[in-house]
């Protein structure tokens, strides 16, 4: 007989989520839910009527880790929209920004992860703020990590968190000499601890995942050998930075995407029937609470070809370079492997980089109404943020967060899993679900709304 | 020494020994040497400072960015820009007598210019506005660890560039871009042209034009610089300095174990601290009486008060 | 000064950029916990899942008023907490969350956010968008100092928290602010600290005053409380150097 539990709110990640699991009398999970419970801030509605300038200056602060991942897409699709081409140097100083958030984030989930996990050779599992080592040794060299990312993106962006050097048709201000060195001073030394802390992170996963059994709040919970499993397939625009409707030739097809709403795939009104107080840390949602994924989910359900997909780092792996590995240990370690490019791409980057070159476009166009759209693969995957401007004016804003696409597909992904574990699969998605509360969701015409998009 | 002259460690009546900045200088030379010194030695990788048209004409990267800075930038208007070199400080040397917001660049000096140790040379109310970000950093993240060097100048109020315009081409009938240099002393503002002419106005005359936030200033000597300086208090062609915090202190040392300054003692010169105390003293009760004024400006309705 | 001070961050309608600002404190921030902060509810960071009895909230976010949860964890916060600190400008003054007007799936009935100081009294504020890791970081030592420092500590970090605590009778910000509460009364002197604290770069200097673009501008409260004409502290700022000090000292 099926039970339910529910986790809420789920932990060591970004935002409010829960899951809402039915499990077998074994405890493995037949269906589950991982939905946003986030309010819905509104910001494609309310975007309607601003400026182009300010609407990217809003998206930024949907989220405040990968902020950089919505303002740039966010310029962008305006871009695309009001058919402006930047400098290159602009984009050089965009391509640096959006590198070295991806290091700080990919540093950051290192923090949110690791007490998961266990210190190799040892059944101690890895509190990251003790000042014990060898822990102490890894959160300053995350830290450090993070400090380099953070500062090298600053230079660059004219403020952490949320850029301010940004702004439609390039950027404000160009760097000096001097900035241009220190970035590379910076780039340099976070090249060596990515090396270092790439290869620490893989460590770690794989000794979690080779075990057979791994602690959860005092219960031994069995490591399947495919947990986090999912066929759902992958979606990537490119390697690091993104793609445009202004492409050549783009790499994402507005055609083969589709909306739904949680209706479509979340369950709807149940009891919770099982509950679990030892659950780390506060137990799991009492017995007898109503719940219903369907009306309380926060965000829409997006999907490429009327599937959900996987997007993020393991996506893009596979997308480019036909990466194999599954599950959430293919997923963790697939993040920690593009450490090592913030840095080398980034030094590519500043090599081009000239301090005395134009960062703003001669001519800004109004707009005519035109609709333009922007990926950035983002940390977490692909956002791709589609707009229409017209006389300065936004018409039409719509946002398409990397965790809205990884909200079904790792609900997918938890069948199978004892649902001790169903946070541990959810993680490897690196969820950032105030980001992904931002959807609009198009009706059951979706086939004729997205032509209209299009026109 | 009351408080109208703030806490300092040592004050002397300084000049500097370059030559060339003395020609550019307003009076000792002081801060164009101690940034300059300061740049060589490496204890600043640049500051923050008052330039001007001609700068901006040559390096509109350095300088703030601004609607008002455009082609037509008038003469005299000071541009708050970053300098690097001796050469760039030489080009922005001399006092402007209105207002420029050299605070505006303090967050951008370690972004886009990518300065780890900054100077900056400011107003009295400028210094307050360093120190305010220093211990509520609420829009200036990474910045206060970064002041490496704030220096600040000695002032009674500040103008706003039409006023200066019209002090100058009314009452003083000269055109601005026939002007070398202007001068608040012995009670006079004095108007020096390109051609060797000298015009004084009485001070009486300029105070229509000042602007009318610094009638609640209660710092006459920049209370909060590392280093202060002005011209009050000591003889033509030398600047009073105090020498305030553990970092103008450091500084300062290195700078006269380089020989950068000749000094006095300033008990020895004319007309000496005296003269920086009566004034000191004369805008705190002056200012004093414009503050507790707007507590009953209107009728029942004060104006606001901002200190806390 | 052997004990700790219990702390809780509420997360609510916020983007978690506040918390990557306390992340932000790099080293400081394995320093505040190692010695001065008992961090016992952060679900961002921790697996703690329910608000804890605590000395000091921090609480990032507006708040949703059309969501039961949100609301509800507001007034627990504040029940559970001796000292809440609104952290960040949406917390603060609603900041982008102002805009909000509902109408988007999978909740067109979330259009109203407010401030949490328009909910429940608020002990202190952290202005900014993102607020910074060092102004975090002055907040946390001097809330410890009050909580646990000796007489003089405690009178210094009273002084210093002081126009923090003023801050929270207001519950908007706007550069409007600065042209009503700053430039109309005769108190602007161009020192151009606005500009630079503008997290948008709405703000540039015009002939000296500052000219604010109204059309960027993301209502954060930065440019207001950096002025130093809005508020200013002669005891406070007067001590800057041994502040600094004492400060850097306290997180060796």
């Amino acid at each position: 007989m099926s039970k339910v539990v529910e986790i809420s709110p789920t932990t060591r990640h970004e935002g409010h989520s829960k899951l809402v699991l039915k499990v077998n009398d074994a405890g493995i999970i037949e269906k589950g839910n991982w939905c946003s419970i986030t309010p819905v801030r509104g910001v494609e509605k309310l975007a309607v009527g601003k400026t182009p300038e300010q609407v990217p200056k809003i998206a930024s602060r949907v989220c405040g880790i990968c902020p950089i991942a919505h303002n740039l897409a966010g310029t962008e699709a305006m871009e695309a929209s009001i058919k402006c081409e930047i400098p290159n140097d602009a984009k050089l100083l965009r391509h640096i920004l959006q590198l070295a958030n991806r290091a700080h984030s990919i540093a950051l989930h290192n923090i949110l992860l690791l007490p998961d996990y266990y210190i190799p050779g040892t059944e101690t599992k890895i509190n990251p703020f003790t000042p014990e080592e060898p822990v102490r040794s890894v959160a300053k060299r995350i830290q450090r990590i993070r400090e380099i990312g953070q500062t090298i993106g600053q230079i660059a962006a004219g403020d952490c968190i949320h850029p301010r050097n940004t702004r439609v048709g390039g950027m404000y201000r160009n760097v000096s000499e001097q900035a241009k060195t220190k970035m590379y001073d910076l780039a340099k030394e976070g090249l060596t601890l990515a090396h270092q802390q790439a290869e620490f992170m893989i460590a770690v996963i794989r000794n979690y995942h080779n075990r057979d059994f791994v602690d959860v709040g005092g219960m031994k919970v069995p490591m399947p050998k495919t947990l986090g499993y999912h066929n759902q397939g992958y979606l990537a625009t490119h390697a690091f930075y993104g793609s445009s409707s202004l492409d050549e030739c783009p790499s994402w097809d507005i055609r083969r995407f589709k909306e739904a709403r949680p209706y479509d795939w979340y369950m709807g009104e149940m009891e919770v029937t099982l509950e679990e107080p030892k659950y780390p840390i506060g137990g799991t949602t009492k017995l007898g609470t109503k719940t219903n994924p369907q009306m309380e989910a926060c965000t829409g359900i997006p999907m490429y070809d009327g599937q959900p997909v996987e997007v993020g780092p393991r996506a893009r792996l596979v997308t480019y370079k036909n990466y194999d590995e599954k599950g959430t240990a293919g997923q963790n370690i697939a993040r920690q492997m593009e450490y090592q490019d913030c840095f080398y791409e980034m030094i590519d980057c500043l090599d081009e980089l000239n301090p005395n070159g134009k960062v703003v476009a001669d001519y800004i166009p109004d707009g005519d109404g035109s609709l333009g759209w922007a990926s950035n693969e983002a940390p977490r995957g692909t956002d791709v943020h589609i707009a229409r401007v017209k006389d300065w004016k936004v018409q039409y804003y719509s946002m398409l967060v990397p965790t809205t696409w990884n909200f079904a597909t790792c609900s997918a992904a938890l069948t199978g899993a004892p649902w001790q574990l169903a946070e541990v699969i959810m993680r490897g998605y690196d969820p950032c679900v105030s980001c992904a509360t931002h959807m609009i969701v198009v009706d059951e015409e979706n086939r004729l709304v997205a032509q209209k998009l299009i026109q | 020494m009351g408080a109208e002259l703030g806490k300092y460690k040592s004050c002397v009546s300084a000049r500097t020994t370059d030559k060339e900045i003395l020609k550019f200088s307003q009076d000792g030379g002081i801060v164009t040497s101690l940034f300059g010194f300061a740049l060589d030695t490496g204890i600043i990788d640049g500051a923050i400072v008052a330039a001007n048209k001609e700068f901006y004409e040559k390096n509109p990267s350095k300088c703030i960015l601004d609607n008002s800075n455009f082609e037509m930038i008038e003469p005299w208007r000071p541009i708050p820009a970053v300098v690097n070199t001796k050469a760039e400080l030489l080009a922005a040397a001399g006092t402007k007598y209105n207002i420029s917001p050299n605070v505006a660049l303090l967050k951008e000096a370690t972004r886009a210019f990518g300065l780890d140790k900054i100077g900056i040379v400011g107003t009295p109310c400028q210094m307050q506005a360093v120190r305010k970000a220093q211990l509520y950093p609420i829009g200036f993240r990474d910045v206060g660890a970064s002041i490496a060097l704030a220096v600040g100048i000695f002032c009674m109020e500040n103008f706003p560039y039409q006023g200066i315009l019209q002090l100058v081409e009314d009452h003083a009938a000269m055109k601005l871009d026939a002007v070398k240099k202007m001068e608040i002393g012995k009670g006079k503002f004095w108007v020096y042209g390109k051609r060797g002419q000298v015009v004084s106005l009485p001070l009486k005359v300029t105070h229509k034009y000042e602007q009318p936030g610094c009638h609640v200033c209660l710092d006459y000597v920049a209370n909060l610089g590392d280093i202060s300086t002005g011209s009050v208090g000591s003889p033509d062609g030398w600047s009073t300095v105090f020498v305030r915090s553990k970092i103008g202190d450091s500084v300062w040392a290195k700078a006269m174990a380089a020989g950068v300054f000749e000094t006095q003692p300033i008990e020895k010169v004319k007309p000496g601290l005296e003269l920086v105390t009566k004034l000191a003293n004369e805008k705190i009760t002056k200012n004093k009486k414009t503050l507790e004024g707007r507590a009953t400006f209107g009728v029942g309705k004060a104006l606001r008060n901002p200190y806390i | 000064m052997a004990d700790k001070i219990t702390v809780g961050y509420t997360h609510l309608s916020g983007c978690t950029g506040c918390t990557v600002a306390l992340a932000d404190n790099y080293g400081g921030l394995l320093t505040l916990l190692d010695k001065y902060v008992d961090l016992k509810y952060m679900p961002t960071l921790a697996d703690a899942r329910h608000i804890q009895k605590v000395d000091v909230s921090f609480v990032e976010g507006s708040v949703c008023i059309n969501d039961k949860l949100a609301v509800e964890e507001i007034k627990e916060t504040r029940e559970k907490s001796a000292v809440v600190v609104a952290l960040g400008g949406c917390a603060c003054y609603g900041n982008i969350t102002r805009f909000g007007r509902g109408g988007q799936q999978n909740q067109p009935q979330h259009e109203a956010y407010l401030p949490i100081g328009d909910l429940i009294k608020v002990d202190v504020y952290i202005p900014g968008c993102a607020p910074t890791p060092q102004m975090i970081r002055n907040v946390a030592v001097m809330a410890y100092l009050l909580l646990k420092g000796t007489k003089e500590q405690k009178d210094l970090a009273t002084k210093f928290l002081t126009p923090l605590m003023k801050a929270t009778e207001t519950t908007s910000a706007c550069f409007c602010d600065l042209m009503v509460k700053v430039i109309n009364q005769s108190l602007c002197m161009g020192c151009g600290s606005c500009a630079a604290a503008c997290p948008v770069n709405a703000i540039t200097m015009e002939y000296g005053k500052p000219q604010g673009e109204r059309d960027l501008c993301i209502k954060c409260g930065a440019c207001y409380n950096q002025c130093p004409r809005a508020w200013y502290s002669f005891d406070v700022v007067d001590n800057y150097e041994a502040i600094n000090e004492a400060i850097m000292a306290a997180l060796q």
